[in-house]
């Protein structure tokens, strides 16, 4: 997959190849709103291997898509900054490096797919020419050479007659196609991480499908790391093997697929397994988590999920909040009763 | 876009002949309603001849008997009009008989020159300040750039004229004179009237004026566009791609920020038009718009419809251009 047109910033300074694809240690997200700080993402840590599929799932307002934003480096700052923690990609921490690195990072190395293709690519611009951009950009490719690479993107992607659609604008591609397209400009320059923050939200039920197997294809294909953002549990089922749910900026159980599905360890993904609906359920109820995801800027005291937790105990953990605990081995949950939920105890 | 181009053009001419139209219906109701013209000939006292009241209405083509019917759309002399304006024959003056195609060589540049003068101050003060807001929102000077523009627009355009012409110009002119000179750029430039021995110096007032007053709208389009896409998903896609925050603000913002402001430019000028009419008065410049002004005063029928069917052209050729522009910036409105 190594075919790249002119000189390539390919490998990151200081890299080691022998190191873990990308972890991320205690990252913390603040935004500051009139003046005061407000946490968003609250110490996530997490690793990804290469070839690997992390799902991150969680509730909007999680942190799930600002963790993404500032692995990437792209927080809107202000209000958004980075108060804490490590990004290591390749053992490099690219919190560390300078702007001019981090622009390199960008699409070389991590690439990102956002939900609304639509809004995320320029209206007045061709695909072409967006795609193009970055071998002009970044491989100093020429015009031509350029939207040469952008028909055979588009063609990977599969999206016919790529040929002639190099040159349509975002507005004629319908959704999925476009989606298409987005994944096309994040795979431009061969990155090793691939994040997909919620690529299938905005498209139909048969045409997130499509994506996910496209997804799924080239990842196989160019064994990328990949991070799946998604707040539906369905779409991670056959994709991922790892999964880390996320609550009030923490990850609050990590896991591998199919422990979190079979047995989890924390009462929060337990209620939002509960809640898929199942096809051998009809006319049960819909189960539901009572209340609302906790506002960001008055976070309950003690564990964050208290207040909507079936297991919680009041005292403790209204009280204290509650560290990683190990439920089994590689299973990692943020509940004071971890074993107990583990267990089917509680 | 061809499609797009001749749908322009077509939609471009019907309006103008739709206003031709209408300038000729309502001035014909206004002669049908309001008397004849032509007895302003005779001082508008003395009962003239019938004889020669009949040669003069005669040779301002009044002589119609569509004239004395109220109501009557006067098909006959409007094509005539027409005929002759194609011809390039725009008629006489009732009042001291000149020709009105000599007087648009004279007072068209003299127009064309305050509106240029105004569009440069409104473009470049509304894109520097609207900028400057943009990048700080919410800020003081956000909010200053915009109370500023906001009392600037209250104030009704010849009170600002007149402030300048009583308060401003007199004292100004003086001190100018005494350091440069009567005869010199700094000397001409900041006189209250217009000299037609230096056509451009002297409109240079007028015309920033004439811009800073309109400023209010198209600085708040500028700001508004530019915190939409600076803020915009594409830009985030942009930063995603690692290109660089200069490549960023000319690729992925300003072209796509340009597209409301073209508009407002061609709003603003075409708004401009009925500012003309009082800078002219005010301060003396012999233009289309004191044109206007003095022949609906005077009743000069056929100066007045002369003068609006420039004033509808100018219009009309500024709409279709941002139209035009409109369809290079933006594909989406090209492929609709």
């Amino acid at each position: 997959m190594a075919e790249t047109t002119g000189p390539a910033a390919d490998v990151l300074p200081g890299s080691d190849m022998n190191a873990p694809l990308l972890e991320v240690e205690d990252l913390r997200v603040e935004f500051a709103v009139r003046g005061r700080r407000i946490p968003a993402v609250r110490g996530v840590n997490f690793a990804l291997e290469q070839g690997k599929t992390l799902a991150v799932v969680g509730e909007s307002g999680s942190g799930k898509s600002v963790t993404s934003q500032a692995i990437m480096g792209i927080l809107d700052s202000p209000p958004g900054f980075v108060t804490g923690g490590e990004v290591r990609l390749r053992g490099v921490d690219l919190l560390q490096q300078d702007e001019e690195t981090r622009r390199t990072v960008r699409g070389n190395h991590i690439a990102i797919v956002f939900q609304d293709a639509l809004s995320a690519l320029n209206p007045v611009w061709s695909v072409g020419f967006q795609l193009g951009e970055l071998y002009r950009v970044h491989r100093g490719a020429g015009r031509r050479a350029a939207e040469q690479k952008a028909i055979e993107l588009l063609d990977q992607v599969g999206i016919p007659d790529a040929k002639n659609r190099v040159g349509h604008y975002p507005h004629q591609f319908s959704g999925g196609m476009r989606q298409r397209v987005m994944i096309a400009m994040a795979l431009a320059l061969d990155p090793e991480v691939l994040i997909a923050d919620e690529p299938t939200t905005a498209l139909d039920v048969t045409v997130q499908a499509q994506i996910m197997r496209l997804l799924r294809r080239i990842q196989d294909e160019r064994n990328m790391g990949l991070i799946l953002i998604t707040h539906d549990l369905g779409v991670v089922a056959d994709v991922a093997d790892d999964v880390a749910v996320m609550y009030a900026g923490q990850i609050v159980e990590r896991a591998n697929i199919h422990d979190v599905f079979a047995r989890p360890a924390h009462p929060y993904t337990k209620a939002l397994l509960r809640a898929i609906p199942r096809v051998d359920a009809v006319g049960r109820e819909l189960e539901v988590i009572p209340g609302l995801p906790p506002n960001p800027a008055a976070l309950p005291s003690g564990c964050p999920f208290h207040p909507r937790c079936r297991a919680a105990d009041p005292e403790r953990c209204g009280d204290e909040e509650p560290p990683d605990r190990q439920a089994a081995e590689g299973h990692l949950a943020r509940c004071h009763f971890a074993e107990e939920v583990y267990r089917d105890e509680r | 876009m061809g499609r797009y181009v001749i749908r322009r053009l077509l939609q471009a001419l019907l309006t103008l002949f739709i206003t031709l139209f209408l300038l000729h219906y309502l001035t014909a109701l206004s002669v049908q309603i309001r008397g004849n013209p032509a007895l302003l000939f005779f001082g508008g006292e003395r009962t003239p001849d019938p004889a020669m009241l009949a040669q003069i209405e005669r040779l301002y083509g009044l002589d119609n008997t569509c004239f004395d019917r109220p109501g009557d759309p006067c098909l006959g002399p409007f094509v005539e009009r027409l005929q002759n304006y194609a011809a390039g024959d725009f008629g006489t003056t009732l009042n001291g008989n000149r020709d009105v195609g000599e007087l648009l060589t004279i007072y068209i540049p003299n127009t064309l020159r305050l509106f240029i003068f105004s569009t440069i101050t409104l473009v470049t003060l509304a894109m520097v300040l609207g900028t400057w807001a943009a990048r700080r929102r919410g800020g003081l000077i956000d909010h200053s750039v915009r109370g500023a523009t906001i009392l600037i627009d209250s104030v009704p355009v010849f009170l600002i004229l007149l402030a300048y012409v009583y308060i401003l110009a007199v004292p100004l002119t003086n001190w100018a004179r005494d350091i440069w000179g009567a005869e010199s750029f700094m000397g001409q430039v900041f006189r209250p009237n217009y000299n037609p021995d230096y056509p451009w110096t002297t409109i240079i007032i007028p015309g920033i004026i004439v811009g800073t007053v309109g400023l209010a709208t198209l600085t708040r389009l500028v700001r508004a566009s530019q915190l939409e896409n600076l803020g915009s998903d594409f830009v985030r896609t942009a930063k995603a791609k690692g290109l660089k925050t200069g490549r960023i603000t000319v690729v992925h913002v300003v072209r796509n920020s340009m597209i409301p402001i073209v508009t407002g430019v061609g709003y603003t000028f075409a708004f401009a038009l009925s500012g003309a009419v009082l800078t002219e008065g005010i301060m003396g410049i012999p233009g289309m718009g004191r044109m206007i002004f003095q022949a609906v005063q005077r009743q000069e029928t056929n100066l007045i419809i002369v003068g609006l069917t420039v004033t509808a052209v100018v219009v009309i050729l500024v709409t279709l251009v941002v139209d035009l522009l409109y369809a290079v910036l933006d594909p989406r409105i090209r492929y609709d």
